[in-house]
């Protein structure tokens, strides 16, 4: 006899509003449906609705962890309709805030998942990096969440102390480094819990069409700063870790060793940054026209389509975001997995429903 | 990726234009479920989908993004009132075209049922295609000028 399990809008691992329906035959999950929406804002329609100046302020605020990479992409996209160039020294700082903002994504979600598997030593270990990682981002922008930093055409503001920021990034690395991912990767608790539970197969993971971590735990090589790059990206060195489990463990290991890539290309970055403008033309005029932009957030591609009908705002913006991709796989994920791991199995794909919802 | 390739297998009778943001088919005509089958032949990946109101508030143009090994193809097309689904072939776009409905009250075709995504069961459709006629002055914190006035 099957048991449907309703679990939300309020959920038991992270707190953003969603509902999923388990059911299951004893403890085994046999089917499951998810429900989201529940922090719809209809972002894309009040975007419609705003200049370009108050639809940054708009799109910052579609997600509270990756802000900076909406802004960024929103910019990207109006960039390429009106085919503005923007200046290098401002690619690099995109580049920087953005990697900054990943390991902030990173950290966070590591703790919630080490919380999750009962690790609170280690939950402790990934807030307090957290802590220095968000020292760094407020020295850089004055702002912990809300960054404000891009603008079509460039940046808002300099990096003012790169050395403040290499020192935060390499504290970061080394921590990452020697306790962080031994811990993660050689832990009997850790592996209890993650090891081959919400496994995703490279096959299931293309047809669900996920991105990010996710897909890269999958053995997907994705990854749009190698595939299509933009900013300064194709001028750093990194790799692109990939797994072929699919496992909650494949997804833990993909984000800690993303940590260290990410520590690689900030400090890169900061080094290789010339000196010259960063701010590009005030109130650009865009034309009429249409543009996309993808860009790799955290949890994997964001993309922004953006019309303009030549006046200072746009006509048209659609916004898709990562957790929008890969949520429904978890569908997949579940499947004849036990009613415990399902609170995990959904936590490891980090989900975000402030950005799913929009 | 040989956009003329493409072009013939979806019926040849379209405008390629290749921008900095990718490679962009317009195809008014296209058949969606045609598309669908020779993107999975190309060994495509879903992006996501575009949808936005024609001029004459009836019609509904269908962007459908692709990613072909990092390049970027957008394949437009027309429709009204309903539109072939893909999720047989493309389970990725389940949510997308759900959201779809929600937003421009639009049917997709072969699918069992289209729930709601962003509204809730009960909630009139079409939210973007409805408040389409009264344009940005819908939004009464509206505050956008022209382009030449902005400046």
């Amino acid at each position: 006899m099957s048991t449907v399990i309703p679990m939300g809008p309020y959920h038991p691992a992270l707190e953003e509003p969603y509902k999923i329906d388990v059911v299951c035959e004893g403890e085994r999950v046999v089917g499951s449906n998810i429900e989201v929406g529940f922090n719809f804002r209809a972002i894309e329609w009040l975007a419609e609705r705003k200049n370009y100046t108050q639809g940054l302020a708009l799109v910052e605020r579609v997600c509270g962890i990756c802000s900076n990479i909406h802004t960024l992409t929103y910019s990207q996209a109006i960039e390429n309709i009106a085919g503005i160039e923007v200046p290098e020294r401002a690619k690099y700082i995109r580049v920087v805030v953005a990697e900054v903002e990943r390991l902030h994504s990173h950290l966070l979600w590591a703790g919630v998942a080490c919380e999750l598997i009962g690790f609170h030593t280690l939950f402790m270990t990934c807030f307090g990096l957290r802590e220095t990682v968000m020292d760094a981002l407020e020295a850089i922008s004055g702002n912990r969440v809300n960054y404000a930093m891009n603008k079509p055409g460039g940046v808002h503001r300099d990096i003012v102390d790169p050395a403040a920021v290499i020192a935060a990034i390499r504290e970061v690395a080394d921590v990452t480094a020697k306790k962080l991912i031994p811990v993660l990767t050689t832990d009997k608790t850790v592996a209890a819990r993650c090891v081959g539970v919400g496994v995703l197969t490279r096959d299931e993971a293309i047809a669900y069409g996920v991105v990010g971590p996710v897909a890269r735990a999958s053995g997907l090589t994705q990854d749009l700063r190698k595939d299509a790059p933009y900013a300064a990206y194709d001028k750093l060195e990194f790799d692109v870790p990939v797994a072929t489990e699919g496992d909650v463990f494949a997804r833990v290991v993909v984000r800690a060793l993303e940590i260290l890539e990410s520590c690689k290309i900030i400090e890169q970055a900061l080094e290789a940054m010339p000196a010259g403008p960063f701010e590009g033309e005030l109130f650009p005029a865009i034309p009429a026209g249409e543009g996309v932009s993808r860009v790799e957030a955290p949890r994997g591609e964001v993309m922004y389509y953006v019309e303009s009908d030549g006046t200072d705002g746009p006509s048209r913006v659609r916004i898709r975001t990562p957790t929008f991709a890969i949520m429904p796989s978890v569908q997949r994920m579940v499947m004849g997995q036990t009613l415990a791991d399902v609170p995990l199995i959904q936590a490891s794909i980090d989900p975000c429903y402030s950005c799913t919802d929009r | 990726m040989n956009a003329d390739a493409i072009a013939e297998t979806l019926g040849g009778k379209g405008v390629a234009e290749l921008r900095r943001d990718g490679l962009w088919l317009d195809m008014p005509a296209a058949k969606v479920d045609e598309m669908a089958r020779v993107m999975r032949d190309a060994e495509a990946r879903f992006v996501t989908m575009t949808a936005k109101l024609m001029d004459d508030n009836a019609h509904v143009q269908l962007m459908y993004h692709w990613d072909i090994d990092g390049e970027l193809l957008t394949i437009k097309v027309v429709v009204k009132d309903s539109a072939k689904s893909i999720i047989e072939l493309w389970p990725a776009a389940d949510w997308v075209e759900r959201e779809t409905r929600d937003y421009f009250d639009l049917a997709f075709e072969g699918r069992e049922e289209t729930p709601p995504l962003m509204l809730r069961a009960g909630d009139q459709r079409g939210l973007f295609k409805r408040t389409a006629p009264v344009g940005r002055g819908a939004d009464p914190a509206y505050t956008a000028k022209t382009g030449e006035e902005a400046r």
